[in-house]
């Protein structure tokens, strides 16, 4: 099976260390330029395309590791080609796009999985497969937190254009709207709120959604770009009617470093810190190398990754008006 | 000078009286409670005289009572007090109705009474440091806060907090006040709107009010913040609840635990942690501040209006709740 990356950030070669430890042979990456390419191309001996349709005809399996406004357009593009396709969280900018990219894999018929890396996690699937068991009841209030800095890239910071990342409710927050349904299923309604809609110049933002989900249970989810390099905290609250489940980043991180820094630089984005013997990220790519080897089921479907994009998208359309969104149900979506 | 204490209903009373007499020159001059078997127990439990009703009591001239019954019996004892031109300290909240709780505000001022709502967190140690880091002006600019009130169902304590006429409500109505109270003397501005969820999962096979609440506040001023209000925490857990809140500003985040200054103890008597609080006693403060306005004739710094506008927050968010929209709160003239 031949991979072929499109990208070359942080998230790209996160996904090419994992590639690295499957019978899978990662031959390519996109880039826009070779510079930025050239380290990555280097270390795991790639072939480096100057665009996605020139790299299609080498390769089985495409792993889009691009901003989120392109997943739209490549992902056609694939399916146009008959590749089984892999791609970054949110699946799609807008729900629409979510929708065109699930029934266009369909009629190609190849697979579409979409890199919700949370549940990949230990300490998130450790807490799902004990939900799972009965062993805290019914979730009565779920709350999650997700905290880290600004993203800061030096020019044109698609993270920060809303019109590409969807902001801080669609980039950061959809990890925990994915997971939150993955735990309490469907979601009814969201309000939702967040600092960069009343001060688009804030030097920091901050979203806070109430979720009611169908099954009675509500959530309060988290999200911040508000605390200063390199903080980066998770937190989770399942409160059900026979028990409750709680862990914190901070308090579950097995190392406490008090040694001073030799330099005060800090990585472009705040990413989690507990070492276990496998990355997330590693562990997904395996189980997706399984799916697409036909070994597997996976833990995540696309119509999963549309889901969260439309709570996310519905989290936008709630803090723009000030109002609560009652969301379509997946079936009328798909119809 | 003289205090007594109305009604045992809230647990708190107990706590109120050993306040009270920590302070130098106060007595606790009587106690009253229209459940006489109740009223004596508590009466001899802690050494204080016992007036077989509300009327005796007032009848000594006390020069103040605290006001410890029934959430929706407020209004009555507090009218009595009033009548009888004695000053107020009413526990949370003041009522169930915003119509009584303008009325617990009102026959007050008529009858030029000072009125106190037990607000202790004002006099949280914890939340007074960072009153004072926000109004030195070294956090900067306010944009949200990411508040919890939880706790375990209050049953343990008395069985009328969950009784929809006692209490008026549940969950909602018992954790939203402190919160309200604490981010409008944080930013000296008023709840615009309100929206709120609740749910009944939690004991719900137990009681007839929400156990499971979540709210969105917006203030005058832009401000916006979440309340968790739920009482989710298992009877099991190591302390009965907790107050915590984020408070997100243009230069970063003050994360404050209101009851985090605990020892864990693990005994064999509990077989399970328990947290011993070590932190100062915030009540101790809130009744010196009662009975320092008192002798000095002054308003005291928590009003009977602080506590009609967290009334107010509750009610919109009942009404919010049963819409499934946030709603608009006009603040009443008192």
């Amino acid at each position: 099976m031949k991979i072929g990356i499109v990208g070359a950030g942080f998230m790209a070669a996160t996904h090419a260390a994992g590639w690295a430890e499957t019978e899978a042979k990662l031959i390519g990456i996109v880039a826009e330029t070779t510079d930025e390419a050239t380290s990555l191309a280097k270390e795991y001996n790639l072939k480096v395309y100057p665009d996605l349709a020139s790299m299609l005809p080498d390769i089985d399996v495409v792993d889009i590791c691009t901003p989120t406004h392109l997943h739209h357009e490549m992902t056609l593009q694939a399916a146009a080609a008959k590749k089984n396709i892999i791609c970054e969280k949110p699946l799609g900018r807008t729900t629409a796009q979510a929708r065109e990219m699930i029934e266009a894999c369909r009629k190609a018929g190849v697979k579409l999985l979409v890199a919700h890396v949370v549940r990949f996690f230990t300490e998130y699937a450790l807490a799902k497969s004990s939900v799972m068991r009965g062993e805290v009841g019914k979730p009565g209030v779920i709350r999650l937190n997700r905290g880290s800095f600004r993203p800061k890239k030096p020019a044109g910071n698609w993270f920060l254009d809303e019109s590409k990342s969807g902001g801080i409710l669609m980039d950061l927050m959809i990890h925990d709207f994915d997971y939150v349904r993955w735990i309490a299923g469907e979601v009814e309604s969201v309000y939702a709120k967040k600092i960069s809609t009343a001060h688009p110049g804030a030097p920091v933002d901050y979203g806070l959604v109430i979720l009611k989900h169908r099954s009675g249970t509500i959530s309060h989810i988290t999200g911040s770009w508000a605390y200063p390099p390199p903080t980066f905290r998770t937190h989770v609250e399942i409160a059900g009617d026979g028990g409750l489940i709680e862990f914190d980043s901070a308090d579950s991180s097995p190392i406490l470093n008090l040694v001073a820094k030799p330099s005060s630089d800090s990585p472009d984005v705040g990413l989690p810190s507990s070492p276990v013997s496998e990355s997330p990220y590693t562990t997904q790519i395996k189980e997706f190398y399984s799916v697409l080897l036909g070994e597997k089921h996976s833990r995540i479907e696309a119509e999963d990754g549309m889901a969260a994009v439309q709570i996310a998208e519905a989290a936008i359309q709630s803090a723009a008006t000030g109002k609560a969104v009652v969301l379509e149900s997946l079936v009328e979506v798909l119809s | 000078m003289k205090i007594g204490i109305m009604s045992f209903a809230h647990h708190h009373s107990e706590a109120y009286i050993a306040n009270l007499r920590a302070v130098p020159g106060v007595e606790v001059c009587g106690v009253a409670d229209e459940d006489s078997a109740r009223g004596q127990r508590f009466a001899q439990a802690h050494g204080a005289p016992f007036y077989p009703t509300y009327e005796a009591l007032l009848e000594s001239k006390p020069d103040g009572v605290i006001i410890c019954s029934e959430n929706s019996k407020h209004l009555s004892l507090v009218e009595m007090a009033a009548a009888s031109k004695i000053n107020v300290l009413c526990e949370k909240p003041i009522a169930t109705t915003v119509a009584d709780a303008k009325a617990v505000v009102d026959v007050c001022a008529r009858a030029g009474v000072l009125l106190m709502t037990a607000f202790p967190m004002r006099f949280s140690a914890p939340l007074m440091e960072v009153k004072a880091r926000l109004d030195s002006g070294e956090l900067g600019q306010v944009f949200c806060f990411n508040g919890t009130n939880q706790g375990e169902l209050p049953t343990k304590h008395r069985a009328w907090f969950v009784d929809p006429t006692l209490a008026g409500g549940g969950a909602i109505m018992d954790h939203t006040v402190h919160l309200v109270d604490i981010m409008r003397w944080y930013l000296d501005s008023e709840v615009a709107e309100v929206y709120a969820q609740t749910n009944k999962i939690f004991h719900a096979n137990e009681v007839d009010v929400e156990t499971g609440g979540l709210e969105m506040i917006t203030f005058q001023n832009g401000v916006f913040a979440t309340i968790d209000t739920s009482w989710c925490r298992p009877p099991y857990w190591p302390t009965w609840g907790g107050l915590t809140f984020e408070m997100v500003t243009e230069r970063g985040a003050v994360i404050v635990d209101g009851f985090k200054q605990n020892i864990t103890l693990y005994s064999h008597a509990n077989q399970r942690p328990v947290w011993q609080y070590w932190g100062s006693d915030m009540n101790q403060a809130m009744i010196s501040e009662f009975v320092s306005a008192i002798h000095n004739g002054r308003e005291p710094s928590v009003t009977g209006v602080d506590g009609l506008r967290a009334v107010e927050v509750v009610m919109a968010a009942y009404d919010s709740a049963r819409a499934g929209q946030p709603m608009k709160i006009q603040q009443t003239v008192p």
